[in-house]
């Protein structure tokens, strides 16, 4: 009993893993969330204990949103930042700061002094396929219909090295960290490598209107990414300055990124990740005024190469460079979207029936 | 006597090493981003117990047999690993004549079971993850074996044994061959998952093998991780840098000094350097550090030819 009662005071004392979904104007706080010691902002929602709903979401992005809710390992709650309360948990007003709401109810969770939050939505398969077709797993044919729950995975056309693999269709987004908030993918890869990329839902506004700080969130969101979240952080304490570039240099940041990555307007990756250090210390930030469409420049790209394209642009270009999706178009999205309903966002697969 | 003494040893260093390297990596983390350093003592075992209280989620239809298992898997691999590595003349639990040839073994099946463990999990992000490891692995694996033979060459033998008993007659391998230990780092940094060269576990893919890993799983994991790092920095430090040899203080406390050493420099490394995408890294692995390590290999051979 000693022991259990250790266990749960160490437990009550640990950083809080929370994992944020981003909603309108969100970013902001969650970046400034990021750098305190008391929370650990975790990339995956089966990381998290608490679930934080930062700014104004969608009504299109409830359905995700309810679904992510469910990949919180118990003991968990909700706690709604500023904008539109969603569920039952907490809601602070954006003004405050959440961080003694975040340790209070972690520590409750953590002692089973506040019960767990139940799951939104019924644990049921996205297809259903139990007895159906040919052997009762679902499937018809040879690869058609849905063995045990999923479509088959075809082989296509590779675009890079012509080793054809299974190409696999699924929607990212819309609370991915490494996407940009509220921005929602549908993305055909084969193996790391984007074959082809539409887009189902934009990007939050997030009404920064450049300067110093949000340069400097940029290049830590970059760093991050760049496998040095240490550094990130450090970058984030010591607030803008100049020279940030050689800093970078030395880390190795600008030469891990291939040069001519994310062309735009002639200006790559790297181009805008030292324009990012340029604007931290007071220069020009990166300028970008192409309107070409950016499902065009995803394709042919590694995941990890992509993610850094998406992180490299300003808000406002972002937000430029992606086509709202025709309402007719959204139409055969939606039919698109029952057919492979799984990973809504990075891990759906919670879900399934065995999901406990 | 001796058997009794190098079980107790190995497992004295894998737990104790597995519990110092927790508080070093906090420590680091705390060095590198300008965090109060106070809490990296305690850290380690708050989070640990937060993970324990955490649900273990079951993905939908998982491979239920290599899930729970590839954590105990790099477990085990970490303290086979160890095996070879003598603690003290004649103290070591696996005394064989193939010791690095064992050693190779645990590296290469390492890579499989960290693939297993993104593929076991029926998940898009954790299987990229396993996919880019073993792109990734299959060179590192194929540099540390060119630098091990090298560090074996002077003692003519692949015994880790052998290997100490010759540094002990000549010189310390980091002495004869310094690019040797560079190059074998690299090797550390892939089997634990760290800094520029975790390609499974990254950031981008939301967590990648581990994204789908929750409560004791995860835990589970980063112990794995972790013990792995204890393992591969006494293999280092015996490959390189003399193992149990050294003045004044007695034997075992020198390799546990050296082990420690090499094992602040592999997580130091891992905050240092950015992570390059992976064909970039890929790219530069084949075409740049491979040529390097069977360089180092050629070396030493025209080395000892000269100067036997």
């Amino acid at each position: 009993m000693a022991v259990t009662a250790l266990v749960h005071r160490l437990a009550a004392s640990a950083p809080v893993p929370v994992f944020a979904a981003v909603g309108e104007d969100g970013l902001r706080a969650v970046d400034r969330l990021a750098v305190d010691p008391r929370v650990d902002l975790v990339a995956s929602p089966l990381h998290a204990a608490l679930l934080l709903v930062v700014g104004t979401i969608r009504d299109d992005d409830r359905p995700e949103l309810e679904r992510l809710h469910d990949q919180l390992p118990h003991p968990r709650a909700t706690v709604s930042w500023g904008g539109n309360a969603v569920f039952e948990g907490e809601a602070v007003d954006g003004t405050v700061d959440p961080l003694p709401l975040l340790s209070d109810m972690h520590r409750a969770l953590m002692t089973r002094a506040r019960p767990s939050e139940p799951d939104l939505l019924p644990n049921a398969p996205p297809n259903d396929w139990r007895g159906k077709g040919d052997f009762g797993q679902g499937g018809e044919g040879m690869m058609g219909g849905v063995p045990y729950g999923r479509p088959m995975p075809m082989t296509d056309d590779d675009m890079r090295d012509g080793l054809a693999l299974d190409a696999y269709s699924a929607p990212f987004g819309p609370f991915l960290p490494q996407f940009p908030a509220g921005l929602t993918l549908d993305l055909t890869l084969q193996g790391d490598v984007i074959q082809q990329a539409k887009v189902l839902r934009p990007p939050y506004p997030q009404h920064e209107s450049g300067g110093a700080a949000v340069a400097l969130r940029h290049v830590a969101r970059m760093l991050r990414l760049l496998g040095l979240p240490a550094r990130a952080e450090r970058v984030l304490h010591d607030g803008p300055r100049e020279r940030l570039a050689q800093t970078l240099s030395r880390w190795g940041a600008f030469a891990a990124i291939p040069p001519g990555l994310g062309m735009i307007d002639g200006t790559d990756v790297r181009g805008r990740l030292r324009a990012w250090c340029a604007e931290a210390g007071g220069g020009a930030g990166p300028v970008v005024e192409d309107d070409g469409p950016l499902t065009d420049l995803l394709p042919g790209l590694e995941w990890h190469e992509a993610v850094l394209v998406l992180n490299s642009l300003p808000d406002a270009a972002l937000r430029r460079l992606v086509p709202v999706p025709k309402p007719d178009d959204d139409q055969g999205e939606h039919k698109h979207e029952h057919h492979h309903d799984h990973h809504h966002h990075d891990h759906d697969h919670g879900h399934g029936e065995a999901h406990g | 006597m001796m058997a009794v003494a190098a079980f107790v040893s190995l497992f004295a260093l894998l737990i104790l090493g597995t519990a110092l390297a927790a508080v070093m990596d906090r420590a680091a983390v705390a060095l590198a981003s300008g965090r109060p350093m106070g809490a990296a003592l305690k850290e380690p075992a708050r989070r640990a117990a937060a993970l324990l209280l955490r649900q273990k989620v079951e993905t939908e239809r998982p491979d239920s047999i290599t899930w729970p298992l590839a954590p105990v898997a790099y477990l085990m691999l970490a303290a086979v690993g160890l095996s070879v590595v003598p603690f003290a003349p004649g103290v070591v639990v696996t005394d064989i004549s193939t010791g690095i040839v064992l050693w190779g073994a645990c590296e290469a099946l390492t890579v499989i079971v960290v693939f297993l463990h993104g593929w076991s999990a029926n998940a898009p992000m954790a299987l990229i993850g396993g996919y880019r490891y073993v792109g990734i692995g299959l060179p590192v694996l194929l540099l540390s074996m060119f630098v091990l033979i090298a560090a074996a060459l002077p003692a003519e033998s692949l015994s880790v044994v052998e290997i100490v008993r010759a540094q002990e007659a000549g010189l310390w391998n980091v002495v004869r061959q310094p690019p040797g230990l560079a190059l074998f780092l690299i090797l550390g940094l892939m089997l634990t998952l760290r800094g520029p060269f975790d390609y499974a576990d990254a950031e981008d893919l939301a967590g990648g093998t581990k994204a789908e890993a929750s409560g004791p799983h995860r835990l589970a994991w980063r112990v794995a991780r972790l013990a792995m790092l204890v393992s591969f920095s006494a293999m280092a430090a015996t490959a390189f840098l003399g193992g149990y040899l050294g003045p004044v203080l007695p034997g075992p406390l020198w390799l546990v000094l050296k082990t420690v050493a090499v094992m602040a420099a592999v997580i130091a490394a891992g905050h240092m350097l950015a992570r390059l995408p992976p064909s970039r890294m890929l790219t530069t692995v084949w075409v740049v550090l491979l040529p390097l390590s069977f360089l180092v290999l050629v070396l030493v051979g025209v080395e000892l030819l000269l100067w036997p």
